[in-house]
């Protein structure tokens, strides 16, 4: 009987701890290595890239996009690594800090072990970051990265 | 009926009276040593009583609280304490405990609360690129724009004149 009250204080504290771990872990970032290009009959768009479908068009002048390489990537401390890659390309993404609204990134593009380009963003949670890459071909080589 | 012993303790201590009295002190066979016994025995107790006072309980709360559960699991449980019913209030050392777990919860929380960084001056609804940079060896005529699409609220990265690559590169 004397014990209840601590019990009901290590409950509540596992209930915030776990809460907040749960509310941080809930955020994954979608990275996608993507090859645009202008077919007679494209391929329905990628289910990631559905609701950018229209300025991705415009933007870029393509009608197909694929995904060569992607990482779906659940983050929890906000301070992870991670790679998306296809048999050429590699994504490096390095999360500095994060918190609900988004991540501070450090993004590194390699062709094989070329480093290709660099570059520091914050991705928030309601806006997705789209890199132009190299033309390959006679498609262009898109980055795509999306909190989900 | 009463055994010899009960009638001798009950004499001893005055009890016995009338025609049990006068039954008793006859059945004895030394009533002189009998009496003699008697005074001794008023004489002990007597001494005790000024000697041997009742010794106060070093932990009197925990044996209430003891005996109040005992009471409480021989009633069948039905009955809860509540704390106007008379429940003790808790001791020093366990509010000192429990304010100091307090103190730890309100740290905890606190040390979640302030990790989330507070808005910078800029709309944190939008991503932005913070900076960007090409290898000039790999691609010397490399530009590098940034502008968001309102639509969507894509941000976009522009990298004019990297090296153009061969199709096969396009390979999951």
């Amino acid at each position: 009987m004397q014990r209840r009250p601590l019990l009901l204080l290590g409950l509540w504290l596992a209930l915030i701890l776990g809460e907040a771990v749960s509310a941080r872990a809930s955020q994954t970032v979608w990275s996608g290595l993507v090859i645009a290009t202008n077919v007679a009959q494209p391929d329905p768009i990628p289910a990631e890239l559905a609701r950018m479908e229209g300025t991705l068009k415009e933007l870029f002048g393509y009608n197909q996009f694929k995904v060569i390489g992607q990482s779906r990537k659940s983050l929890v401390t906000g301070e992870e690594d991670w790679l998306a890659q296809s048999k050429y390309f590699s994504l490096h993404v390095d999360s500095k800090s994060g918190n609900e609204s988004g991540y501070v990134l450090n993004l590194k593009l390699f062709q094989e072990k070329n480093l290709l380009l660099e570059t520091d963003a914050r991705l928030s949670k309601a806006s997705p970051l789209v890199i132009k890459g190299p033309l390959v071909g006679n498609g262009q080589l898109l980055l795509l990265l999306v909190v989900q | 009926m009463k055994t010899f012993e009960e009638k001798w303790t009950a004499w001893i201590d005055g009890e016995l009276a009338g025609a049990e009295l006068a039954e008793f002190e006859a059945s004895l066979p030394d009533k002189a040593a009998a009496e003699a016994e008697k005074l001794e025995a008023q004489k002990l107790g007597t001494f005790l009583k000024e000697h041997l006072p009742c010794q106060a309980m070093g932990n009197e709360e925990f044996f209430q609280h003891q005996l109040r559960e005992r009471i409480a699991a021989d009633a069948g449980g039905t009955e809860r304490e509540t704390d106007g019913g008379g429940r003790v209030w808790w001791p020093i050392g366990r509010l000192v405990w429990v304010g100091a777990t307090a103190l730890a919860i309100f740290s905890v929380c606190t040390f979640f609360v302030m990790r989330e960084k507070a808005p910078t001056d800029q709309s944190q609804y939008l991503s932005q690129i913070l900076n960007a940079r090409v290898d000039p060896a790999v691609s010397p005529n490399a530009t590098i724009s940034m502008f968001a699409s309102k639509d969507d609220k894509v941000t976009v990265l522009w990298v004019e004149g990297l090296q153009s690559l061969p199709s096969e590169y396009a390979s999951k």
